[in-house]
């Protein structure tokens, strides 16, 4: 084995550990709650993408604003109401 | 240079940079100081990065080298930052840790040496990205790690002979 290689081997004896959390927080700041994206959160979305939504909400909100009225529900009169006076009850069974 | 390139650029490349400033500085708080002042630095000026003159490692390595040196400047913890020549003294190794012995020789080296040594052998860049990282011509960076490696030989030389020991206390 040569020298060179020799002197590779013992100098990667010395090895390090990996960049500290801490040092997370100070170049990125400190990390925020989950919950905290749905107050200041924003997303990135591609122009026709958004011209497709926008669209699309436009012709909703013009559909629901030109949609005729419903009919009026007809009104039932009760006046003549008549009972069923003779009733015959007929129970059907599964074998008939 | 937007949050989502900054976090992409540190998450790729904080721990060889950690790892370069720790092995320059021999002191993991500096080396934390160095990196955190090298994003800050990058995202001052993010267009002092030109993609065409190398990869963004190569270009961060360099912004922190220049940190340790300057660093190293100022704190006086070496004779002549210039000397690219500069032999280093030896070292007591008797009854230490190799792991220590070894971080302790590196320490020795002139950081000119130091630099590209670290670079090569433990970042394994290849001499163009040292080249770029200390922005320095190839003759003068292979002249730089060869004098690195020699005397590291000189000083590490009784592990190289007798290798196991002394081992890991």
């Amino acid at each position: 084995m040569d020298d060179d290689k020799k002197l590779s081997e013992l100098l990667k004896e010395w090895q390090l550990p990996s960049a500290p959390a801490s040092l997370d927080v100070r170049v990125l700041g400190p990390r925020k709650p989950w919950w905290n994206l749905l107050f200041t959160g924003s997303i990135r979305i591609p122009v026709p993408v958004a011209l497709a939504l926008a669209a699309t909400v436009i012709v909703m909100a013009v559909a629901l604003l030109h949609r005729p009225p419903a009919p009026p529900a007809a009104s039932v009169n009760l006046a003549d109401f008549q009972p069923v006076k003779d009733m015959h009850v007929r129970v059907i069974r599964r074998s008939e | 240079m937007t949050d989502a390139d900054l976090q992409a650029a540190y998450a790729a490349h904080k721990d060889v940079l950690f790892r370069f400033a720790w092995r320059m500085t021999g002191s993991p708080a500096a080396a934390e100081d160095l990196v955190h002042d090298s994003f800050i630095a990058l995202l001052r000026n993010p267009a002092a990065f030109d993609r065409d003159r190398g990869a963004l490692r190569s270009f961060l390595l360099g912004i922190t080298r220049n940190l340790a040196l300057k660093r190293a400047r100022r704190e006086r913890t070496f004779r002549d930052l210039d000397d690219d020549t500069a032999i280093s003294p030896s070292l007591d190794i008797a009854n230490r840790e190799r792991a220590a012995i070894v971080a302790e020789a590196i320490a020795l080296l002139p950081p000119l040496q130091r630099d590209v040594l670290i670079l090569a052998e433990y970042e394994e860049l290849t001499l163009d990205e040292i080249c770029r990282a200390v922005d320095a011509e190839l003759p003068a960076v292979k002249s730089r790690l060869h004098r690195a490696r020699e005397n590291l030989k000189r000083i590490l030389r009784p592990l190289l002979e007798t290798k196991g020991l002394p081992h890991g206390r």
